[in-house]
């Protein structure tokens, strides 16, 4: 029995991690669960300089889901470099910088800023909706998909998983592009983007109008957009999207994924990340499995 | 930190689309009052816990009860919960508010009166004038609770059809000038903080508020429900469930 995976020669214990913008830096839920449980984190979004975000109200409930435009509120990597990335050093997991820019140059700059950190891998948030050039820009034709990754992988000396939106025409073809731009991963799918409107006020709900939708309700997307991908790389692929319990993880992995990631569920149960992983681990044994052989493994109907 | 599961002891309508839950835990952490916890609704179609404050509390019997307004599906959902059902919460979370001087007042605004008797049960060693405020009197709830803890309570409602007349706001101007409290703590809509922070009677009494936003995680984490506050060298987003919910009234940029 093996839940251990592999991603671009980093060893995770498990193939779960919790997704960008969900997590924090993990102090927080550190204080309900020693973080060693999971396979890795991956950080909120960061950028070269401190950024705001947007104003409030930043998310609401939707139907099985939520929308969310936080707007990629963060303290600046310099920050992180000497902050949580420190503290991160000491925690027995995989840590993932998550990185955001508005322009080329600042891809760049913060792909090269990231090579001081204690993080182990870097994850491009090229598809965040909510930020006006912020990074969706680069998400949605795969040329420029392949010249953002390219240009960091060029700077960086950490595997660079691309992360990519479903607001795309083809997801595939991104996918293929971050792979021609020296992608080590893809991670998929991020928000879908959406809008909450209040009949009475005649108003969006959210501050920002759109935001990105996540939860339960988007897994059925991202399944098939996992399986898409999966078919049209080499690399391996980080599945996310609506992922609550150990057979979602499962089911995932099947579609092609060789990890995953949770994060809406950790606002639903703050260990939500932790009983998935152990209750992931208790299926591996009860079935005396390596989790590995599963990663793909999708039987179509006829 | 751990979530806690709690039985539901009762959930009952206590006032026009006001609910009032109570939950017994198996142990039940320090609360200040101002708190609050973060309930889950029993089904999956609800992703996001609710926040509310906790209304008030009893340490001996392990019991908080919380006090709610039934104004979407969650709370919709919630109203159902029978007695003896089983919810996840998480508490207590939030800075909260510790009365320092002696002589506090507290004032109201409809549900945010719901945050008032937790402060009386925490420290009741003060001596406490209560402010409370509602549209109407189908509204009016913990009346009776605040007077029970000893707390002098002045109830208003804008028609007038319980209690005085008129606005918490100037009621509770007349009586900071008519018996000048040592500090304030307001609890309400944000119009009500709009309003108090343009009395004049309130300088120089430290007033606190309490802020209420749209939540994701309840401990810090996600940066959804952030607020703007003045800070040295400008306005800055923090976050309204772990650095507040309470803040200075001159604080907020309201």
């Amino acid at each position: 029995m093996n839940t251990a995976v592999e991603i671009a020669g980093v060893r995770f214990k498990n193939p779960i991690i919790t997704a960008s913008g969900t997590f924090g830096f993990g102090a927080e839920y550190g204080e309900f669960y020693p973080l060693s449980a999971l396979g890795g984190i991956c950080t909120k979004g960061l950028t070269i300089n401190p950024k705001q975000g947007n104003p409030p109200p930043r998310a609401t409930e939707v139907y099985g889901g939520m929308l969310n435009a936080v707007g990629l509120q963060n303290p600046g990597v310099e920050h992180f470099l000497a902050t949580d990335d420190k503290r991160l050093a000491d925690e027995d997991v995989v840590v993932i910088a998550n990185v955001a820019g508005a322009t080329l140059e600042d891809y760049i700059a913060i792909g090269e800023r990231i090579n001081d950190a204690h993080a182990q891998m870097v994850e491009l948030n090229i598809s965040c909706p909510n930020v006006k050039q912020g990074g969706m820009a680069f998400g949605v034709l795969p040329s420029s998909v392949e010249k953002v990754t390219a240009a960091v992988v060029k700077v960086c000396k950490k595997p660079v998983i691309t992360k990519l939106s479903p607001n795309v025409a083809n997801i595939a073809d991104n996918a293929r592009a971050a792979e021609a731009g020296g992608a080590a991963a893809v991670s998929l799918i991020n928000t879908l983007s959406g809008m909450a409107v209040n009949w009475k006020t005649r108003r969006p709900i959210l501050a920002n109008n759109n935001g990105g939708m996540s939860g339960p309700c988007v897994k059925p997307v991202a399944l098939k957009m996992v399986w898409d991908c999966f078919n049209a790389i080499q690399i391996p692929v980080i599945g996310l999207g609506g992922i609550t319990s150990y057979t979602d993880v499962l089911e995932f992995m099947i579609c092609g994924a060789r990890a995953v990631q949770v994060g809406t569920a950790n606002f639903t149960s703050p260990t939500a990340a932790y009983d998935i992983a152990r209750d992931l681990a208790e299926y591996v044994k009860q079935n005396d499995i390596d989790i590995n052989d599963l990663v793909g493994s999708l039987i179509l109907n006829g | 930190m751990k979530d806690r599961s709690a039985v539901v002891l009762a959930n009952e309508r206590v006032a026009d689309g006001v609910m009032k839950m109570t939950l017994k835990f198996d142990d039940l952490p320090q609360i200040e009052g101002g708190q609050f916890v973060h309930v889950r609704v029993p089904d999956g179609a609800h992703v996001l816990r609710r926040p509310f404050c906790i209304c008030d509390f009893d340490k001996e019997e392990r019991t908080i009860d919380i006090c709610y307004a039934v104004v979407g599906a969650g709370t919709a959902r919630l109203a159902e919960v029978r007695r003896m059902e089983r919810l996840d919460a998480l508490l207590p979370l939030g800075n909260g508010y510790v009365p320092e001087g002696g002589k506090v007042l507290l004032i109201g605004g409809g549900m945010g009166s719901a945050v008032l008797p937790a402060i009386v049960t925490a420290h009741p060693d003060k001596e406490y004038t209560v402010c409370l405020g509602f549209g109407d009197a189908s509204k009016v709830v913990l009346v009776e609770e605040l007077e029970k803890k000893g707390a002098k309570v002045i109830l208003a409602t804008d028609n007038g059809s319980a209690g005085e007349k008129g606005y918490v706001t100037d009621v509770a101007a007349r009586i900071i000038r008519a018996d000048r409290p040592d500090e304030i703590f307001c609890c309400g809509p944000e119009i009500i903080y709009k309003i108090l922070a343009k009395k004049e009677e309130i300088a120089g009494i430290p007033t606190k508020i309490s802020l209420e936003q749209r939540m994701g995680c309840g401990i810090g984490a996600c940066l959804v429900c952030n607020c703007k506050v003045k800070r040295a060298g400008g306005e800055e987003y923090v976050r309204v469930c772990k650095d507040g919910p309470v803040f200075d009234i001159g604080e907020v940029a309201l």
